[in-house]
């Protein structure tokens, strides 16, 4: 067996027993299906409804897609910004923290009625749920650059672009990258509060108009695509961390 | 080519430097013993141009020190390596930073620094990662790192001072042999008075708060030195001298 394959083992076993629990549960107690429909159903329904369950799958990849690259490139510059002064930091982030209080549902359908029934303002709540985590990492990647470090490039006469560029903003990638995790999670679950408020495509959508007509099954098979769209999406942040920056992400190869 | 002349530094209400005048000779070794607390760090980066004098002025081979420059080199406590990058990478670091070394240089500036890393035991090493390395072997990358330079001087921050002892005696006679071929003034501070005797063609004794020279001891021992010389009378008088200043005779009769 190969290591990689062995380390995944105990979390597929603790899957698959969660799911046959969930099976034998439903079936022992006779639970009716609308209330908690059992694995095996929610799969066939899931599958019978494919082609629409794809569309809606994919609407709602969009989104996340489309917010997640909104909060990188907002994040970064903002984040470069705030940790180049203390006085810029003092004016930004009070606000930074002000859009984190406000709930993302209540301001979802004041931006559908400013912006249209469209996909820009389901774009601007998922950047709105997903952005903060990877603007704070960012900061702290940048602050944590050891004095000596900066010293060092100051020594080697370097003025303060360079500094960014060539010591801070490097130092800062595996913080970056902590942050891009916590967003690719984020930006999901900030498409699908802006698709509960308004849209008419979208796993959101999908499960509100399910559960209007007590389909569940189908509604609990959008759960289970939009976890497996987060546990992707994670998955692509950590891997494209280990291929482009091999130094980042803990000891990989062993020390000679 | 170093000249302190009456140099003072405060960090806001606290003077850490007073009154402080040296003069270091072109190729000459100099080491600044002294407590914690005795502005030897703020020494090193005065003459570095890290931080501006508070009165008096730093010389440095005719013109005073402003910022730091190009001709000097420094070397922390820490080997203070950038993570990301691999040992030939950060050598070559500054003079990339410094943009001497691009395009056609470039090459030329790997090979000094492949070298380099050879004479300090690290040939082979040229593409591991810091994390990758020991302790000793981290800190002989960030002497090379400063050596590729060519400084004229090499400004020395406790460099061995997070090293384990075996490793330090090893890298002092390394330093030594290293400099001996080269026109540079050293300037080193540490904690260890064996250390500084050892190394130093001078030793200045500094006192703490507010720091300044207490004293500055000529070492008189011959070169090349070797851990020979530790029980010489010559070497027992140095560091029996520099312990007195530093302890104000207190040690002497502790026993």
């Amino acid at each position: 067996m190969r290591p990689s394959i062995r380390g995944a083992l105990p979390s597929l076993i603790a899957v698959v027993a969660l799911f046959a629990i969930w099976e034998g549960a439903c079936r022992g107690f006779g639970i009716r299906p609308f209330i908690l429909p059992m694995p095996s159903l929610i799969a066939a329904e899931t599958w019978g409804a494919w082609p629409v369950v794809l569309n809606h799958t994919l609407a709602t990849f969009g989104t996340v897609m489309w917010g997640f690259a909104a909060s990188v490139l907002i994040s970064l510059p903002l984040a470069m910004l705030i940790a180049s002064s203390p006085a810029i930091s003092a004016a930004i982030y009070p606000l930074l923290v002000i859009t984190q209080s406000i709930p993302k549902v209540a301001l979802a359908p004041i931006l559908i009625v400013a912006l249209g029934a469209n996909e820009l303002p389901r774009i601007i709540v998922t950047f709105l749920v997903a952005f903060f985590p990877l603007v704070v990492g960012t900061v702290a990647g940048l602050l944590a650059t050891p004095p000596e470090l900066i010293e060092l490039g100051r020594a080697c006469r370097a003025g303060k672009l360079q500094e960014l560029l060539r010591i801070r903003l490097p130092f800062a990638v595996p913080f970056v990258f902590g942050g891009l995790k916590v967003a690719a999670a984020l930006a999901v679950v900030g498409a699908v509060v802006a698709e509960f408020v308004g849209a008419d495509a979208g796993l959101g959508y999908l499960i509100q108009t399910s559960m209007a007509f007590f389909r569940t099954p189908l509604a609990f098979g959008a759960v289970v695509l939009l976890a497996a769209m987060g546990i992707v999406l994670f998955q692509a942040v950590s891997i494209a961390e280990r291929v482009l920056f091999p130094w980042s992400s803990g000891a990989d190869r062993p020390v000679a | 080519m170093i000249r302190l002349d009456r140099v003072s530094k405060s960090f806001g209400s606290v003077e850490a430097l007073q009154d402080v005048s040296l003069t270091v000779a072109a190729g000459e070794f100099v080491a600044i013993v002294g407590a914690s607390g005795c502005g030897k760090s703020t020494l090193l980066r005065l003459v570095a141009g890290l931080v501006p004098t508070t009165a008096g002025r730093v010389v440095l081979g005719g013109t005073a020190v402003t910022e730091p420059r190009a001709d000097t080199a420094m070397v922390f406590q820490a080997a203070t390596l950038l993570p990301w990058a691999d040992v030939l990478r950060n050598v070559t670091f500054p003079l990339r930073l410094m943009r001497k070394a691009k395009g056609k240089m470039l090459g030329d500036t790997e090979a000094r620094a492949r070298a380099l890393l050879a004479t300090a035991g690290l040939a082979g090493f040229e593409h591991r990662l810091p994390r990758e390395l020991s302790g000793g072997m981290q800190q002989r990358v960030a002497i090379c790192r400063a050596l590729l330079q060519d400084p004229r001087v090499l400004l020395m921050d406790e460099p061995f001072g997070a090293l384990d002892a075996l490793t330090r005696e090893e890298m002092s006679l390394e330093l030594l042999r290293i400099w001996q071929g080269r026109e540079m003034a050293v300037v080193f501070v540490t904690h260890s008075i064996p250390e500084a005797v050892l190394l130093a063609d001078r030793v200045v004794v500094m006192s703490p708060r507010p720091g300044r020279i207490a004293e500055i001891i000529e070492v008189g021992l011959p070169r090349p030195r070797s851990f020979e010389q530790e029980g010489s009378p010559a070497f027992q008088r140095a560091a029996q001298r520099i312990r007195a200043l530093i302890y104000g005779g207190r040690v002497a009769h502790a026993a």
